[in-house]
């Protein structure tokens, strides 16, 4: 097992008199898929921004990639490798796929001491980089708004592995699609794994993260009970950590661990 | 039903006359004659109406083609190009008016070196109409119009006075204040006010100079757009009959102030004739070679409580 | 590329025709050619093909092409402009009271000018951007304040709201010049004398064209609507235009400066401006309150029929330079025509009315939506 990409010690984010995050901690390692599990207010949106560098956290220490991290702003996160697929915010459906691809990181074709937006090379690699994830294209102009939920995430997630992120974090990629999209989505997050990216993947539904996950970790108001791996735990065991492990319990019965 | 239906009738003519007006063009090159009439007013301005109705009784009357253009919101580098468009299209003649010499000289003295007759009617001055090479000037002197209204309000009595300036942008029309004044034997100072062109902008703006200087004796507005609204002004201040009132040009409620005693006079510049006489100036000098020597003022012509009959008649339509 | 292995059963194969549709200037073609067609076959014997009409409807599609590309590229980095018309007023009467009131050398009134106007638009985008406020509302405020100043200043100084003689002023001038020339001279004396272009008959100028040379007002118009063409469509910034008006958050989120894009393209909706009214006051040497009035619009319209969205990200500056034409040669056609001119208004609201219409069944088509 090799070193963790990122470590999160003890991390407390306060907003005024109301603690988000009370002390968490997780190690993210490369090439595992890391699933932070909790329900909605739980601190799960607090945590990833502050692993991206959005927010500063109250107390506790971040090391990325074996040095203490402190980034300033979202975009020095980005250039270090740290890249976030949000879940509505990532593609402009009017945009082709290939202006889409390079929005922000537009490859430049210089003509003495002009740049122009070379997209002879925009395009080819987004074709090539498209039908790696199995998506086919009708060409590289085509718009974004004429493919389905499931093909959006997977367009921003291997926009995000081809600009060099070494740690995705992917914030609900699965909450608003279908079943199929969803295991189109699930089988792209395999295969970014296995290209050795780190993974984190924000879910409230055990059994999407059960289908990808190495690691669970579950929070719950602002705390985490701990980092469990792969085989360590059960889906109903995973339910219960995120009720709180209480009010759900009652209910289980009724809706058969379908939830 | 009889009458729906021939307002039906009547509405499906006027959206085809236009159409009809295309194919009387298209054909009437040749034998026929084609004045078209440049104005500076915006599609708002209702005044020109008259100025609408004059060419289109005189081009009926000596059956020659005639045609109104205007820039739709007033902008006179607008309307520059529409005198360059009208020459374009290489009729007899172009009426226009000459509302800013900078802007409006250049497009007229191009047509008029094109061989396209050019007479200037309403705004303009004599010798701005020589200088464009223009045949002649039809309309009213607008300082001399001011100054005769002016010793005719000194006559009466008048000391102080506002102007309801309505197109502040027109420096022409600025002219009749500056006559009026002059006339008077005082300084126009302060007294010129800028109305705008709202209604009841111009009613507010009206009702505060008046509050804040009690002591003017006599207001002169400069067309129906400030007329209209004074005239409630002063009726709303209780003071209509006893402020001492004259405008310029005439409109339905300018005739029916003057019948009730709000209005002194009114000083009709007589657009009608203003649209009218080129077009007669114009077809006689292009079939027979007979031109008038001088230019042609249509006005001013005091119009007061007497003699209103043939004002009211054809007040807004000829008048 | 081409070895497309399995297609998805669902998506059918679109046809050409169908690709060509979803063109931002789809609309923008077809009305061109409707237009012309329409022209050549009521107004052809009227003098609106000769070179005095064409100069005629040229020049005045492309003062709307000037406006029309700022505009353009502001709508598509979501944004509008309200005080375009406002800014044509405010510029001219700077350049008067610089260059003619004070006297001041006309390249530097030009240029002084230019830096006031950019710098309003600037605030304009500052004030958008920071404050999340419509630019709609926000630029309604600008077009008050700018006509405000435009009457205000020259009757303070001058006590009139007209101001001439900018042409005596800018005599001999070298940047007046590259705003209020004409070029081709000679190309044009020769076709005059070669009795293609008719010349004048009498006067001080008997025996010139009546079409002496090409207005620079009609190149800063096709030199801008390259430039807007080339930057929207081929550089990086322009990516970052589609970008900041298609999905401001998302750009953002992708690293897109989408503050610094929209506040450069305020800036160059200005710049825009400044040239209409720079190019109109050398034209007619005198600069009064009321020009621009209403101008905005127009330039918005122009940008609509271009094949424009409203709501941004879309849109094409070639579609905006089609669609000044066509308001262009409609505005001035119809008089060519010889159709009532209070009835360019209604010509005026069918086609923009059709051209919205169109713009929605396109973004339809795009974004899959049904």
């Amino acid at each position: 097992m090799s070193e963790p990409i990122i470590q999160m010690k003890n991390i407390e984010k306060h907003f005024g008199s109301v603690i988000a995050l009370a002390g968490v901690s997780v190690d993210i390692f490369p090439g595992e898929c890391h699933c932070l599990l909790g329900d909605n207010g739980a601190g799960k949106s607090t945590f990833i921004k502050t692993m991206s560098g959005v927010h500063k956290p109250t107390k506790g220490e971040i090391v990325f990639d074996g040095k203490p991290m402190n980034f300033a702003r979202p975009r020095n996160a980005m250039a270090a490798g740290i890249a976030t697929v949000h879940q509505h915010l990532a593609m402009i459906p009017l945009m082709s796929v290939s202006r889409n691809f390079f929005m922000g990181n537009e490859p430049i074709r210089k003509i003495g001491p002009i740049r122009l937006f070379d997209h002879e090379h925009a395009n080819t690699v987004t074709m090539e980089a498209m039908k790696k994830m199995g998506i086919n294209l009708r060409g590289p102009d085509q718009a974004v708004g004429t493919l389905s939920g499931g093909e959006r995430q997977t367009v921003a997630i291997s926009r995000a592995v081809h600009f060099g992120a070494k740690v995705l974090i992917l914030d609900e990629p699965t909450s608003a699609l279908g079943v199929r999209q969803t295991s189109n989505v699930l089988a792209t997050i395999d295969k970014v794994r296995k290209e050795g990216v780190a993974v984190v993947f924000i879910t409230h539904n055990v059994r999407h993260a059960l289908a990808v996950g190495d690691r669970f970790t579950v929070l719950n108001r602002g705390t985490t009970l701990g980092t469990a791996k792969k085989g360590e735990i059960t889906a109903e065991e995973l339910q219960d950590m995120m009720a709180g492990g209480q009010e759900l319990a009652v209910l289980e019965g009724s809706l058969g661990g379908t939830v | 039903m009889t009458s729906k239906m021939s307002k039906l009738l009547a509405s499906a003519a006027l959206v085809a006359a236009p159409f009809l007006a295309t194919t009387a063009v298209a054909d009437g090159h040749g034998d026929d004659l084609t004045y078209i009439l440049v104005s500076h007013a915006p599609d708002s301005d209702s005044w020109w109406n008259t100025v609408k109705n004059g060419i289109a009784l005189a081009g009926e009357q000596l059956d020659v083609t005639v045609e109104y253009r205007n820039p739709p919101t007033g902008d006179l580098a607008d309307m520059a190009r529409i005198i360059e468009q009208a020459a374009a299209s290489q009729p007899d003649g172009i009426i226009t008016t000459l509302a800013d010499f900078d802007v409006l000289s250049g497009p007229i003295r191009e047509a008029v070196d094109q061989g396209i007759d050019v007479i200037i009617m309403n705004s303009g001055t004599p010798e701005q109409t020589r200088e464009v090479g223009a045949l002649m000037f039809v309309g009213q002197p607008e300082y001399d119009a001011g100054l005769a209204a002016g010793q005719r309000a000194k006559d009466d009595g008048v000391e102080s006075f506002v102007c309801v300036n309505h197109v502040i942008s027109n420096a022409v029309v600025a002219e009749r204040c500056r006559g009026f004044a002059d006339g008077l034997g005082i300084d126009l100072g302060e007294s010129m006010i800028d109305a705008g062109q709202d209604p009841s902008e111009i009613k507010n703006r009206v009702t505060a100079y008046l509050n804040a200087n009690p002591e003017t004796d006599a207001i002169l507005t400069l067309g129906p757009v400030s007329a209209d609204p004074t005239i409630l002004a002063v009726e709303e201040m209780g003071i209509a009959g006893d402020i001492y009132f004259g405008t310029f040009d005439l409109g339905d409620n300018i005739v029916a102030g003057i019948k009730d005693g709000t209005i002194q006079w009114g000083i009709d510049q007589q657009p009608f004739l203003q649209a009218y006489l080129p077009v007669v100036v114009l077809a006689n000098y292009d079939r027979y070679g007979v031109l008038p020597g001088n230019n042609i003022n249509s006005g001013p012509g005091f119009v007061t409580a007497d003699g209103l009959e043939m004002v009211e008649k054809f007040a807004g339509e000829y008048r | 590329m081409a070895d497309v292995s399995h297609t998805d059963e669902r998506i059918k194969q679109t046809s050409r025709l169908r690709q060509a549709l979803i063109r931002p200037e789809l609309g923008g073609i077809v009305g061109t050619v409707a237009v012309f067609v329409f022209f050549f076959l009521f107004a052809h014997d009227s003098g609106m093909f000769n070179a005095q009409g064409v100069m005629n409807w040229s020049v005045v599609s492309a003062q709307f092409m000037i406006i029309a590309v700022g505009a353009c590229l502001l709508m598509i980095a979501g944004e509008f402009d309200l005080s375009v018309g406002s800014m044509i007023g405010f510029a001219g009467m700077m350049i008067a009271i610089f260059g003619v009131t004070y006297e001041l050398p006309m390249w530097i009134a030009i240029l002084i000018t230019f830096a006031i106007c950019i710098a309003f638009g600037a605030l304009n985008g500052y004030i958008v951007v920071k404050t999340g406020l419509p630019s709609f509302i926000v630029t309604l405020a600008t077009l008050f304040i700018l006509r405000g100043f435009t009457i205000f200043i020259p009757q303070t100084l001058e006590r009139k709201t007209i101001i001439g003689g900018i042409r005596e002023a800018a005599e001999g001038d070298w940047l007046a010049a590259v705003f209020g020339a004409k070029i081709g001279k000679p190309i044009f004396q020769w076709l005059g004398d070669a009795g293609v272009i008719s010349t004048f008959e009498r006067g001080s100028r008997i025996g010139e064209p009546v079409v002496d040379g090409i207005p620079m007002l009609i190149i800063w118009a096709l030199g801008l609507v390259i430039f807007g063409h080339w930057l929207l469509t081929r550089t990086r910034f322009g990516n970052w235009i589609f970008a900041s008006g298609g999905d401001a958050d998302a750009a953002r989120n992708s690293g897109v400066p989408v503050t610094a894009v929209k506040i450069k393209m305020f800036m160059f909706t200005a710049f825009c401006a400044t040239v209409f009214a720079v190019c109109q006051v050398m034209e007619f040497g005198s600069a009064g309150a009321d020009r621009g009035l209403l101008k905005e619009f127009e330039a918005i319209i122009a940008v609509v029929i271009g094949g424009a969205l409203l709501t941004g990200g879309y849109g094409s500056v070639i579609g905006a330079a089609l669609g000044a034409l066509i308001f262009g040669v409609v505005q001035q056609g119809l008089f060519f025509a010889g159709v009532e001119s209070s009835l360019f208004r209604v010509f005026l609201g069918v086609i923009l009315l059709a051209a919205v219409i169109l713009n929605t069944y396109i973004r339809r088509i795009i974004t899959g939506e049904r």
